[in-house]
């Protein structure tokens, strides 16, 4: 693990290039907005866990930018939050960063720079591509692996039922392309496709479905689960990302995407076709959509006792119909939120009190915490940099401290960090 | 004194005592009913002070409480269409049917991402020569509106057109409405609403003879279901009733549509 310096020596093992694009989604739906090295999503890069990598990022916006390595236990010069300490790439320059990766699964990475209230920038731009970090022995028990990235496009501010400020969009894609646009993922019977799926939405919670075949989950937000349970439909916050086993038993031509129809409308799917199939895709929409990361732990309530409980409740302060609310954490925003400092080796109990009318999905840089209760419900054994707290409910999440550095918690929309709902832990020296 | 009244009065009534109405009175926003959802409000308008006689075979307004059932069906995310059940009720009438009009509205979708709200409605129907001696009368009404923080802003520039009744022959009317507001906390919103009649467009009447309405208004946003304003107009010209107490309580129906959101 090193430093980012403007001139290392030798060739990088990737190159990423920040520049802005002209993109098709499909005809007649282009977005002119800011990419990885020219596509959307971002080149997959293909890392070994505990191999050191070394990456070039070139910046040629003409804003400072950062890239974050979401879900990696890396330090924090390394991480790309600003509010860490990592430093933004200036307009126009390049740096270098080396890391060892780890641990393995499905990750991303992102820009971290702030939107505001510009929704040009930020995670609303196309700035964000899948990480993959393999274990050094896979034993890939599956035939294919497909790769997902969900997105929304063409962002606007609306009022919502609530009565503040929200943001929605036009246009949703998949790799890119609104649903009919683009290859197929084409398969056959019998296979075993591991797909792994990011909501790399800057705000939108979406649900996942592909009609007739179930998801077996193996893996959330990189790290394998306890139960593999099969469901009907996946349920990603922005910046979850789950590695799900589907067994192609339902030979036909479908549409594996939004489980809701207008999401699927905005373009949120892509085909799959089975060999020797053809017609129009067909979808539908489960009766119920459910979902619940009990399911995919071990049931058992958690045996370990926290060293340190740290109480964190999510609100909100009304700033005007016309305005994005303010978010706190403890009645603070960001800068001016503070968190008890974290104890080396310790486990400490964040408990996360969502006293507001949002869903959050809250973000933990540089770790990973264990779900230990949702709703009250106790589970085990679910590890999570991404959780979901619905609006008006309580998750408990443990976290050992055996990463150094300040680190990062926030809210993973966009327009609820950039108005505040972030805060810093620090070790305690 | 009295008589110089009842003249000024005979020479715009007709164009006036409609054009307000005192029956629906609203400055519209931008906005449009989800698809699929109806709106059901009541228009509850009571002239403290106002026309004390009889004006080319209309009512008088003063004391007259008027009660307007207002239905708006969603249709898609850039249309509805409203419709209106008039009443009066006033000692020496009782409770009396006014009229109906019917309102088909477009709007900019949101989708569109402009900078304001921009909304075009039309109205047409029809009123009993006792209540107005035009009877058949029919609006456009273009709808600008903005919020921004705090602040909400909205403008309707209103043209009116005369069908049947004695200013079939004055042209096009002008009456704009215009309001202003802010959101003192998530529930409750403050400002002043305005109302105007300025009669031909091509021939704007003098001051004396406009109609001018200011209402210091409240509105009340309990829930995303229900509408509710209240307000107190006053009208400072001799052509216009000068004290008016509206109030709209509006309840939507999704019949199980709820807009999307979080």
């Amino acid at each position: 693990m090193g430093r980012p310096s403007l001139a290392d020596a030798g060739a990088p093992d990737y190159r990423i290039e920040i520049a802005e694009t002209e993109w098709e989604l499909g005809p007649k739906k282009k977005v002119r907005t800011a990419v990885y090295s020219g596509k959307i999503p971002g080149q997959l890069i293909r890392l070994t866990e505990g191999k050191p990598v070394t990456i070039e990022i070139v910046n040629r916006l003409d804003r400072a930018e950062i890239v974050h390595w979401h879900g990696q236990w890396i330090p924090v010069d390394v991480d790309g939050s600003m509010e860490e300490g990592s430093p933004m790439i200036a307009a126009g320059t390049s740096a270098r960063i080396t890391f060892t990766p780890r641990p393995s699964g499905l990750h991303w990475y992102h820009t971290h720079a702030m939107a505001d209230r510009n929704l040009k920038h930020g995670l609303y731009t196309g700035q964000s591509g899948l990480l993959l970090v393999e274990a050094k022995e896979n034993p890939g028990r599956y035939d294919r692996e497909g790769f997902v990235v969900l997105h929304d496009w063409l962002p606007y501010y609306s009022a919502s039922d609530d009565g503040s400020m929200m943001v929605k969009y036009n246009t949703a894609s998949v790799n890119g392309r609104i649903l009919g646009q683009g290859d197929p993922i084409r398969v056959r019977e019998g296979e075993r496709a591991l797909f792994h799926i990011l909501n790399a939405s800057a705000t939108e919670i979406h649900w996942l479905t592909l009609p007739g075949h179930a998801f077996e989950v193996q893996a959330l937000d990189g790290r394998p689960v306890a139960t593999r349970t099969k469901v009907e439909a996946l349920r990603l916050g922005p910046a979850e990302r789950v590695s799900a086993l589907v067994t192609m038993s339902a030979p036909g031509v479908w549409v594996f995407g939004e489980a809701r129809e207008d999401f699927r409308r905005a373009g949120m799917g892509t085909v799959i076709e089975y060999a020797g199939q053809s017609g129009k895709p067909q979808a539908s929409s489960p009766a119920k959509l459910e979902w619940d990361y009990r399911a995919f732990g071990e049931g058992v309530p958690a045996s370990s006792k926290p060293d340190v409980t740290i109480p964190m409740v999510f609100t909100s302060r009304f700033q005007g119909h016309g305005a994005l609310d303010k978010w706190m954490i403890n009645d603070k925003s960001y800068p001016e939120t503070s968190l008890p400092s974290l104890q080396s080796g310790l486990r400490h109990r964040l408990v996360f009190d969502n006293h507001s009318t949002d869903d959050h999905p809250v973000h933990i840089h540089r770790h990973a915490f264990e779900l230990i209760s949702i709703h009250g419900m106790a589970t085990r054994g679910v590890y999570k940099d991404v959780v979901v707290v619905e609006a008006g409910t309580r998750v408990e999440a443990d976290l050992v401290a055996n990463n150094p550095g300040n680190t990062l918690f926030h809210c993973h929309q966009q327009d609820h960090m950039d108005s505040g709902f972030m805060a810093l832990f620090r070790y305690a020296s | 004194m009295r008589t110089v009244l009842i003249g000024l009065l005979l020479a715009f009534a007709s164009s006036v005592a409609w054009a307000q109405g005192n029956y629906e009175i609203q400055v519209y926003g931008a906005d449009t009913v989800a698809p699929g959802n109806t709106m059901v409000e009541l228009h509850s308008n009571f002239t403290v002070d106002g026309q004390r006689v009889y004006v080319q075979g209309a009512a008088p307004t003063y004391h007259a409480e008027h009660e307007t059932v207002e239905i708006t069906q969603g249709i898609n995310d850039w249309s509805e269409v409203g419709f209106y059940i008039f009443t009066s009720e006033q000692s020496r009438l009782g409770v009396q049917w006014v009229g109906d009009h019917i309102r088909p509205r477009v709007r900019v979708p949101e989708s569109w991402r402009w900078p304001v709200g921009v909304s075009l409605s039309m109205e047409v129907g029809y009123q009993r020569p006792l209540f107005s001696p035009d009877t058949w009368t029919w609006e456009i009404r273009p709808i600008v509106d903005k919020t921004t923080g705090r602040w909400y802003f909205a403008v309707n520039p209103a043209l009116e057109r005369t069908w049947h009744g004695p200013d079939v022959n004055l042209g096009i009317g002008f009456s704009p409405a215009a309001k202003i507001s802010y959101d003192f906390t998530k529930k409750i919103t403050g400002g002043f609403e305005y109302y105007a009649d300025y009669g031909s467009i091509t021939n704007i009447a003098s001051l004396h003879n406009q109609q001018q309405q200011l209402f210091p208004a409240i509105d009340l946003n309990v829930s995303p279901d229900w509408e509710i304003n209240f307000g107190v107009g006053v009208g400072p010209t001799a052509a216009t009733d000068h004290w008016i107490v509206k109030g709209i309580i509006g309840r939507r129906f999704d019949w199980g549509r709820k807009k999307k959101s979080q």
